[in-house]
């Protein structure tokens, strides 16, 4: 086993001292996980751009279409019109983060500025999202207050609110005498006032504008009502386009160790350490073992740098870390079998560095590693069925956005390990015979 | 000691062995010397369990085997490609390959230590083989041969692209290793070297052994007179005697004498003798 460790440790050093190798290994991989993942809009939804929300407008007035055109001006996020019933299923297939509701009676309850109960919203969100629905929250509470602020730097609109609220309070059976005409009092003053007011603001109207208002989160009513629905996601779209570009740049790493240590096979064979080394007091079952051992530990680094940097950087969610663990050894096995059968395809560096980059690439291309699959069309879909590069990508998906349950994750695992031990065989035995 | 019996070998239906039966004895350096072809390498693989033979036996000591990884161990060998790791530093290299030997920890780093003066690269050690000359890569390849102190060490021609100073520091560390008991087994197809160094040397052409014996005992058996080659009034002769100095004696006592060279017998015309052809051909 020491010399196993040896040889692995070797490779490893080896690996990682030839620049361009680490390069193409390990530097290539993120790029080309950070590029296509840009390119394809990648953090639109990382929390520093707008988040796409639909929504439904069940009052129909003219205050919630103010509002809705409020929101629509709203920087934050960008709004797409929808029926609540289309708004709750996209929600809860993951097409959309939430959907926002203006319910019956918006209207009507933005008027009474003093009385009766605020405008009532629906939010529909995941459980889980909780850093979008608190988002959601504090925006709508934003341009919600805009009515209080209108109101009060309008005193027309305030002198309507008033009338409203006195007959309000005139007509409601439930309040106490002394109250009623307390409120009535109260009111009657304040029309005076806004009366006094309007007039003051129409001579001035000539002037320059004031623009100070008073921030309506210090305004100790309510703007809005908010309720949130909770939409449970079935199966979530991904987070953003690294949770797709990532699976890709994995496969990128993973292909590039395979080729590396296909290739070294041949080195070692041409230059005459594997001579050496099969003089030593080691057999070639060891040599072997050091050399897929270097393999899959460097298939594991990559894997790991790799997610570490997609959830810690660029916001990409795990769902499972027990499957991703699965992910990332079945990956690893699988293109340590293939390393195995890359490095009997030729004699010389060339032809096995060759042959190799082109069966990889292949399968590369089929399998979804240069247009993701999700892309791809039907029959393109059905060819990349017998390309491992498919079913490690899909194995990352799973675990970063597709949220595979255990027994969904066996397909891709087992036919991954299954590969993987395969083609060690294979390329075992032909390295014996041809040795 | 090693020893060969009836060793046959076929590649496909082209014969590299064919029935070689010889022993190289403890402590002696042996010279297995031979053209390009001439089926020594094959031996050598045959000898450390790279190659299965057709039939016949090998025998490493009394009664070891090619095969098992305890008899391997008393063999080292600098073969003829430089098989060293070019992104490790020298130092690295030594450290792997006395790892894979079993050595580890005090033994390790001794012996690394020896190995480095002893190929005198120790101001070189850490660094990378890519940056040393052909002949410093040959003697690290050297000391990655020696390094787990084996007792029979084998080099497949151990000074192609070398300097002669580099040359001659292997040719002293050779004859060191064979001071300190070691058994030498020297391939080459440089008949300069096999008489420079060698105990015993075998004539090896076609897979078989022609000769094998001293290099004096084959000069004498196989290598002729010297031949005196003069060219006397415009007419060149070529003259076998036994005293070349004697016979130019009588010659110039004949007439003038306008050039005349002569040649000793050596393993290169042995060679020629016995195999009908050059040794570089």
């Amino acid at each position: 086993m020491i010399q196993i460790l040896t040889l692995a440790l070797k490779d490893l050093t080896v690996m990682f001292r030839d620049k361009s190798g680490f390069f193409f290994t390990f530097i290539f991989p993120i790029i080309i996980a950070v590029l296509f993942g840009s390119i394809f809009g990648g953090d639109h939804n990382g929390g520093t751009r707008t988040m796409t929300v639909l929504i439904v407008d069940e009052d129909s007035t003219t205050a919630s279409q103010d509002f809705i055109k409020q929101l629509d001006a709203a920087a934050e996020i960008k709004i797409v019109p929808s029926t609540l019933a289309v708004a709750s299923e996209r929600v809860r297939v993951g097409k959309n983060t939430a959907y926002i509701a203006i319910k019956k009676g918006y209207g009507d309850a933005s008027e009474q500025m003093f009385w009766g109960d605020p405008p009532e919203i629906e939010i529909g969100v995941d459980p889980a999202r909780r850093a979008e629905s608190a988002m959601l929250n504090g925006i709508l509470m934003k341009y919600g207050s805009k009515r209080f602020q209108d109101a009060f730097s309008d005193p027309q609109k305030m002198l309507q609110n008033l009338n409203i609220s006195k007959e309000a309070i005139e007509n409601d059976s439930d309040l106490d005498t002394t109250w009623k005409n307390n409120l009535s009092q109260l009111f009657t003053d304040l029309d005076r006032f806004f009366e006094f007011e309007s007039n003051q603001i129409e001579e001035l109207d000539s002037l320059p504008a004031d623009n100070s208002t008073t921030s309506a989160e210090n305004n100790v009513m309510l703007p809005l009502l908010i309720t949130q629905k909770n939409v449970a996601v079935l199966k979530a779209g991904p987070i953003n386009a690294y949770a797709i570009s990532f699976p890709q740049g994995i496969i990128w790493g993973i292909i590039g160790v395979a080729a590396a240590f296909g290739i070294s096979i041949v080195v070692e064979r041409t230059q005459g350490t594997l001579q050496r080394l099969r003089i030593a007091p080691i057999s070639l079952g060891q040599v072997l073992a050091g050399k897929a051992l270097a393999c899959f530990t460097a298939i594991i680094a990559i894997d790991i740098v790799l997610v570490t940097l997609a959830v810690t950087v660029f916001g990409v969610s795990i769902n499972s870390f027990v499957l991703l663990l699965l992910a990332i050894l079945s990956s690893a096995i699988c293109f340590t079998g293939i390393m195995m059968l890359l490095s009997v395809l030729g004699k010389t560096e060339r032809s096995v560095g060759g042959i190799g980059w082109a069966v990889l690439l292949v399968l590369s291309m089929i399998g979804g590693g240069m247009i993701p699959l999700m892309f791809m069309p039907g029959w393109m879909k059905t060819v990349g069925t017998y390309s491992p590069v498919k079913w490690t990508i899909l194995s990352f998906e799973g675990v970063m956005w597709r949220g595979f349950s255990f027994s969904e994750m066996l397909q891709p695992v087992g036919i991954l390990l299954s590969i993987g031990v395969v083609s060690f065989l294979i390329g075992v035995i032909v390295m014996k015979k041809t040795s | 000691m090693i020893r060969f019996t009836n060793l046959n070998k076929s590649y496909g239906k082209r014969k590299v062995i064919d029935n070689l039966s010889f022993t190289i004895q403890a402590n002696e350096i042996f010279g297995l010397l031979g053209p390009n072809g001439a089926g020594k390498t094959t031996s050598v693989n045959l000898a450390v369990g790279l190659l299965e033979p057709d039939s016949g036996s090998i025998t490493i000591g009394e009664n070891g085997s090619p095969h098992s990884k305890k008899d391997r161990l008393q063999i080292g060998v600098a073969t003829q490609a430089l098989a060293i790791y070019e992104d490790l530093t020298a130092e690295e290299n030594l450290l792997f390959f006395g790892r894979i030997y079993g050595l580890s920890g005090k033994v390790l780093r001794d012996r690394v230590d020896w190995a480095f003066q002893f190929v005198s690269l120790e101001n070189r050690r850490k660094d990378k083989p890519v940056n040393y000359s052909g002949g410093m890569k040959r003697r690290l390849n050297l000391a990655c041969g020696i390094l787990h102190d084996p007792k029979i060490l084998i080099l497949d021609e151990p000074t192609v692209g070398v300097d002669p100073q580099s040359r001659n520091a292997i040719f002293e560390q050779i004859k060191l290793l064979n001071d300190a008991g070691k058994t030498i087994v020297y391939i080459t197809h440089y008949m300069e070297e096999a008489e420079q160094l060698c105990d015993r040397v075998a004539i090896m052409d076609d897979g078989k052994i022609h000769a094998m014996g001293t290099v004096e005992n084959l000069i004498e058996t196989h290598g002729g007179k010297p031949v005196v080659k003069v060219k006397m009034n415009s007419v060149s002769e070529v003259i076998e005697t036994d005293d070349p100095i004697r016979k130019l004696d009588d010659l110039r006592r004949t007439g003038s004498i306008d050039k005349f060279s002569v040649e000793y017998p050596n393993l290169e015309r042995v060679f020629l003798k016995l195999t009908g052809k050059k040794l570089r051909d």
